[in-house]
Order: structure tokens, then C-alpha cells, then sequence
């Protein structure tokens, strides 16, 4: 199913750029006028299936319900520069927990119920389709060939931007993963959390013998 | 898990409790009363009804957790426990909205704090509103009440450090402040309250009301969605329910059809006006899902010198109402100070940022406090609220624009939240907003706060408080039921949540809702029997 994730007619191509220019910088209805032709165009917006499909080290066998192997590839590339330095150097350290991250990232949008998570395809499939990953948030390669620089400059440019819609995306984008990296337990050290204090943990028998 | 977890107890005792997702056919049931919501409205209204000999069927769309899943674990008691996940935003994404999905609602997630509706809001309820029967005195036996059911007094024990800095900085300023009543017994200190108590020492209605209604033969769907209310003439005749998978995200597909004499919708201020709207229930004056209101909260994060610990102890102890009523009650937007728990998850949700900026602000945590402030809307002209409408897929979104008359009270909550922070010896402040550096000092930090871009999406907005959206009044021009939460045009149907109130509280929501469910379910109780 993942043969052709970026193949689209030429028709659609051309309906999203006579959206893009009606709607000028993105409005609500371009978003949705990408979702639709990405939901046309068919493999896009299938979840990505089983982490070994996604290549994100080795696995546990977790299924992914919501992100696609385009926004796996995208939270690959962005995840770099949200979490930064606090990601280990050590090659596969470094990649099982940026694979672990965005598996707790689709977790958590899996939660988020039909509503929120339309606006979320919505963000991902702007981000994720050539046009409009060039012309709204000017970056220039496909995801995987994004280097750290690149994805903290896009980052920015969205966190400084003076439209709404570019700050609500980089809220998005960057909540649900500093909550799924430094909410997690191993990743607790961070933060200076100590968890919950063992002396509790001790005298409750439902969190001590979970 | 031994037996002394009240609601493991009660379902070996065999309380009549249904999970949606093991219903594997359509189904019909039938009651004196259909309560729709768990919260703190549903519940107290389920136990009062039941008491007095009612059958009563409780609904909640949430599923039923209790001790044995409260793990102090924030990454699954956000995605179980609230709301869309933890992800519920106004519909410009512009205010994050936290609620609680569950049995128990709001009051098994919230942080314990339980305030009488103020006097200055009663009062100007009776005057604008007509509500001359909820005067502060009429009110006062129920406050008193409810304020017993579920062992509400002033927290005994000392604040822990992020509540005492808001202290020792009032204090320094000569601001008053005082210490909040909390719903505990027995309270172990922990600071877990917003994930689940894990020692059920919070009395809020999965540990009160709900197991009492659940003794008096009361029976509970968790897990089943309320969809419609299907009417026949001019009452309601049945409540139609969709069962939820397990995931508690999806409908399974299996319809329960609810009966009733009479039915109480308390399914929260976005959940109510949701039901109704989609119900199609009369409303010639378009009054459903008008006047939302949102305490709306914006927030300061100090760095101090000493260690503040923020993820222990009682989450909020300690507040101050020096701004909340000060230039009138319809003057200027009024402001309650209070403070934020702060644990890893919810902090690096709510402090924006990425990179080595977020790792520095979360390696700082256990040195981080915070200070926030609750705008009181709905009292002045300029502060109208919000709409609740509905999705194309029938679900409820609130729209709330933000007013200039807000923006100013939001700027002002910012100066005086960095003021204290300072007076209270922080080593730098920053604003949880966009465009915010870290202050050293409080006049770097005002200078910086007078020409602060007030817009959406930079201003980083929260709420834990909905309320109105079926607001009460005696005019039914202006308001969907009356004084008793009655509806105005549908004799069998009431509305006992926060969504009746006509304007916000100007104070955290939960006893209001509690006393005045009380009072109305009393009434309602006497009106069936009779």
C-alpha cells in the first residue's frame, strides 16, 4: 500500500495550488483541500501498521492506529530539533528513543478521539505534501533529507510567526512530543523528577505489585 | 487489590454497573429518572433521586477507573481520564481545555480545591438574572451540605513550597491571601490529584455520591455515549445511547434505548449544550450553547533559588482573591491567583518551546514554581462568552474569542503574577507565552509585559473550568431553564451542571455545582414523588 505515498494526479496537484492561492497563507479550507486529495490519493492516510514496517529500531511489536509513514518520517526529522540535545548521540540509543517517542505520539493522538484528530491529519498531510511543505513552511527537502538545522529553522519560523495558524501549528507539533518524551518514565531524569515518591509506591499495593 | 476501595467493594456487593463494551446487542431499559453525566451535578442528583426511592439510571460516556487504575502515572491518566485525550481545545486551538472522561467527571481529576460561589456572584445573579432565590443566605444550608458530603475544610497541613512562594509574595506585598478548602480525608500529601487519587482520599463523586447511588439500587452505563434525546409531543420519551469499544474513543454500533419519566442532562457546560443542540430540544430564543463561559487561566513560571518540588504535595492550598472582585464586579476583568501542580508531562506541554530552551526550562523543574491566574468572565458587557456549537460529526466545540476587555485582565494577571513571583525572591520570571525571555528582575519584567504581543495562539491559554451554555434565568428570552435548572419549554427534562450557571463563578466550580445540584435534585425529588 506504501509503494506510491507521494504519487498524485496531476489534476489534484493543480487543485491544490488554485486552493492555495484562493485561500492565501493556509486558511482552514486549503488545510482541508490537502486532507481531501491526500484521503483521494489513497495510501497516504493509512496508519503505518506495525513498527517493524517504519524502520524505528528494533521493536515491541506496536502497532501504529493514527500516523502514517510520512508522519513517522516527519517526526523522525523533527524530533531531532524539539528534543535536541537531550537525545543521547549514541546511534542506536538515539534512534530507539526517537522510535519510541513517536510510537507514544501516535499512542496518544490515538486518544485524542475523531475531531482533533482530522485537524492533526490536516496539519501532517500540509507538512508532509511537497507544495505545501515548500510554500507554507518553506522547507525545501523531503523530510528525510532534513538535517537538525533545518527542522529548528522551520520550528522557529512558525514559534516567531506573526499568523495564528503557524503557532498553532508549532504548539501542536511540539506539545505532543515534549509530552511524549519528557512525560515518559525514562526520560523522567530530565526534568529532575524523581517520580512518585517511593515511600507511596511502597505502601500501595495496586501501584507496587503493578 | 484488597477490598477497601469503596467502588471494588461495592461491585463485588453487586452494584448494578454496565460496561458499553460488553453489551452485544440493542437494548431497552427503563427508570424514573435517566441521569446523563457522573460528575459532580450527575452524581449528586443520582444519589439524592435514588435515596428518596427513585429508580435511577446513571450514563456516563467516560468509562469507570478507579483505585486499582490510579497509578500516578501522568502519560495514561491523561489519555484515559480527560476529555479527547488531554487534547480538548477551543475551536481555534487557541485555549486548551482540560475536563475530566470518567466516572466521577471532572471531580476525579481536578485538584481538590472547593469554593463557595462568592457572594458578589450570587448577588449579581439575583440582580441581572432574576435569581432572587440564590441569594448568598438561601444558598448557605446548601453550600454547608454538600460542604459535609464530601469533607471540604481548609487544607490542615503547611502548603507545600510552590503554594507558599504565592503566599510569602502576597504577604510581601500586603495582598491578601488565604488558605483553599479541600474534598479530602485522610489526604496522604502526595500531589497526585490531577492523575487519580491513588488513595482515595478525595471525596469527589466517584468515592461520594456515585456509590451512593449505587447502594440505593441505582444503575450505572459507563462507557455508553449519550447521543439524542428523542421527543414525543412536548416531553422527552427515551434517550438514545451509543455503547463505546473499550478504546473508549470509537462506537461500537450498539444502540441502548433509554426510558424515563424524567431526565437530567449534566454532562458538563460543552457536553450539555452538545446534547441538547443535537437533540434538536425547543429553543425559540437560540439560547442553547450561548454565554460558554471559561475562567480563562494565563500563567507565570519563576526559577527559585531554593528547591520547590512541584509534583509533591497538595496541589493547590493556597490562594489569593485580592483582584478578583476588587474594581466591582462588573468593572474591569477580576482575577483569582492560584498555583499549578507541575509535573514532567503537563509542564512540557504547557512551557512552549523546543530544543535546548526545553531542556533547560524541564531540567530546572524541581527549582520551578507557578502562578495562575482565573479570569472571571461573563460579568461585564465586553466579556459576552463563548458558543458551543456542533461538528459535522454531532460532536460539541466550543468557539471563544478573546476580547480586548479579557486581553487587558490577562495583561494585568501577568504583572501581578511576575510581581509576586519577584517580591517572593525568584531568581528570574517568565511568562508562558510565545515571545516571553526570562525576566531577571520585576522591573525588566514589567517593561517587557506592558508591550507584549496579546494575541491568540502566542498568549498560552488554559482552563479547567467550563461553565454556562444553558445558562439559568427567569426570562426565557434569555436562558434555557429557570432557577431550579428546569428547562423552560420541556417539563421532563432539567439540567443540574455548570453549564446552568449565567455567568462564570469567579472561583473553582465544583461546590457551586454540588450545592446547586443538591437544592434542585431536593426539589425534583418531591415533584416525582408526589
Amino acid at each position: 500500500m506504501n509503494d506510491l505515498p507521494h504519487a498524485r494526479s496531476p489534476e489534484s496537484g493543480d487543485l491544490d495550488r488554485r486552493s492555495f492561492l484562493k485561500t492565501g497563507m493556509g486558511g482552514a479550507l486549503f488545510l482541508g483541500a490537502v486532507s481531501v486529495t491526500a484521503g483521494l490519493s489513497g495510501c497516504a492516510t493509512t496508519p503505518a501498521g506495525p513498527r517493524e514496517a517504519v524502520d524505528l529500531g528494533p521493536s515491541d511489536g506496536y502497532q501504529f492506529r493514527f500516523l502514517t509513514r510520512d508522519d513517522v518520517q516527519l517526526f523522525h526529522a523533527l524530533l531531532p530539533a524539539i528534543i535536541g540535545p537531550a537525545l543521547t548521540e549514541q546511534p542506536e540509543d538515539r534512534r530507539q528513543v526517537i522510535g519510541s517517542t513517536i510510537e507514544r505520539i501516535d499512542a496518544g493522538i490515538s486518544q485524542f478521539g475523531p475531531a482533533n484528530q482530522r485537524e492533526l491529519r490536516r496539519l501532517f498531510d500540509l507538512l508532509n505534501f511537497g507544495f505545501t511543505r515548500v510554500t507554507i513552511a518553506r522547507v525545501w527537502s523531503s523530510w528525510p533529507n532534513v538535517t537538525s538545522a533545518e527542522a529548528d529553522a522551520f520550528l522557529e519560523r512558525w514559534r516567531t510567526s506573526g499568523i495564528g495558524l503557524f503557532n498553532n501549528g508549532y504548539i501542536a507539533l511540539t506539545k505532543i512530543s515534549n509530552v511524549a518524551f519528557y512525560g515518559y518514565r525514562d526520560h523522567w531524569h530530565l526534568s529532575g523528577y524523581p517520580g512518585p515518591p517511593q515511600w507511596a509506591i511502597e505502601a500501595l499495593p495496586h501501584i507496587k505489585n503493578a | 487489590m484488597s477490598l477497601t476501595d469503596r467502588i471494588a467493594q461495592g461491585l463485588e456487593a453487586g452494584w448494578d454497573v454496565t460496561d458499553g463494551a460488553t453489551l452485544a446487542e440493542d437494548q431497552t431499559h427503563e427508570a424514573d429518572v435517566v441521569v446523563i453525566g457522573t460528575g459532580a451535578g450527575g452524581g449528586t442528583t443520582a444519589e439524592i433521586l435514588a435515596k428518596s426511592g427513585l429508580s435511577v439510571i446513571l450514563v456516563e460516556e467516560g468509562r469507570l477507573y478507579y483505585q486499582k487504575d490510579f497509578k500516578m502515572d501522568e502519560l495514561t491518566a491523561y489519555a484515559n481520564l480527560y476529555q479527547e485525550g488531554m487534547s480538548r481545545v477551543t475551536r481555534d486551538g487557541a485555549i486548551a481545555i482540560l475536563q475530566g472522561r470518567c466516572v466521577g467527571g471532572s471531580t476525579t481529576v481536578n485538584w481538590t480545591s472547593s469554593f463557595r460561589t462568592p457572594d458578589e456572584t450570587l448577588t449579581y445573579w439575583s440582580e441581572r438574572f432574576g435569581l432572587d432565590n440564590l441569594t448568598p443566605d438561601a444558598m448557605a444550608p446548601w453550600f454547608e451540605g454538600r460542604e459535609q458530603r464530601h469533607s471540604m475544610a481548609p487544607w490542615h497541613m503547611d502548603p507545600n513550597v510552590n503554594n507558599d512562594i504565592l503566599r510569602q509574595g502576597c504577604e510581601k506585598l500586603g495582598y491578601r491571601w488565604q488558605i483553599i478548602p479541600r474534598n479530602v480525608k485522610g489526604c496522604w500529601n502526595l500531589g497526585y490529584c490531577g492523575v487519580g487519587c491513588p488513595t482515595n482520599a478525595k471525596q469527589g463523586a466517584l468515592m461520594t455520591t456515585v456509590p451512593g447511588a449505587l447502594d440505593h439500587q441505582a444503575r450505572l452505563f459507563h462507557g455508553l455515549r449519550a447521543d439524542r434525546l428523542v421527543m414525543n409531543q412536548d416531553r422527552i420519551d427515551h434517550l438514545q445511547a451509543m455503547a463505546m469499544n473499550a478504546d473508549g474513543v470509537t462506537p461500537s454500533g450498539v444502540t441502548v434505548t433509554l426510558k424515563a419519566r424524567h431526565f437530567v442532562v449534566a454532562a458538563s457546560a460543552i457536553g450539555s449544550p452538545g446534547l441538547l443542540l443535537r437533540s434538536d430540544v425547543p429553543d425559540p430564543h437560540g439560547r442553547v450553547g450561548k454565554r460558554s463561559f471559561l475562567h480563562p487561566v494565563n500563567a507565570t513560571v519563576a526559577q527559585m533559588p531554593e528547591k520547590v518540588d512541584p509534583y509533591y504535595g497538595a496541589p493547590q492550598s493556597v490562594y489569593s482573591d485580592e483582584f478578583n472582585f476588587k474594581q466591582g464586579v462588573d468593572g474591569p476583568a477580576g482575577f483569582k491567583l492560584e498555583v499549578p501542580p507541575l509535573h514532567p508531562a503537563v509542564s512540557a506541554g504547557v512551557i512552549p518551546g523546543h530544543g535546548q530552551t526545553q531542556v533547560d526550562a524541564m531540567a530546572g523543574l524541581p527549582w520551578t514554581q507557578s502562578v495562575i491566574a482565573l479570569l472571571r468572565d461573563g460579568f461585564h458587557p465586553d466579556s459576552p462568552g463563548g458558543t458551543v456549537s456542533l461538528r459535522d460529526d454531532g460532536s460539541p466545540v466550543l468557539d471563544y474569542p478573546i476580547s480586548d476587555y479579557l486581553w487587558d485582565g490577562l495583561r494585568q494577571a501577568y504583572l501581578t503574577m511576575a510581581e509576586i513571583q519577584f517580591a517572593a525572591g525568584a531568581r528570574k520570571v517568565r511568562l508562558v507565552h510565545l515571545d516571553s525571555e526570562w525576566y531577571r528582575s520585576w522591573a525588566e519584567a514589567r517593561v517587557a509585559i506592558e508591550t507584549i504581543a496579546m494575541e491568540p495562539h502566542r498568549v498560552r491559554l488554559f482552563t479547567a473550568h467550563q461553565m454556562g451554555g444553558c445558562g439559568m434565568g427567569t426570562d426565557p428570552k434569555g436562558s434555557v431553564v429557570n432557577g431550579f435548572g428546569e428547562h423552560h419549554h420541556v417539563s421532563n427534562l432539567s439540567v443540574h451542571d455548570a453549564s446552568i450557571f449565567p455567568t462564570s463563578i469567579g472561583a473553582n466550580p465544583q461546590l457551586s455545582v454540588y450545592a446547586l445540584a443538591a437544592r434542585n435534585s431536593t426539589r425534583l425529588a418531591g415533584k416525582l414523588a408526589g
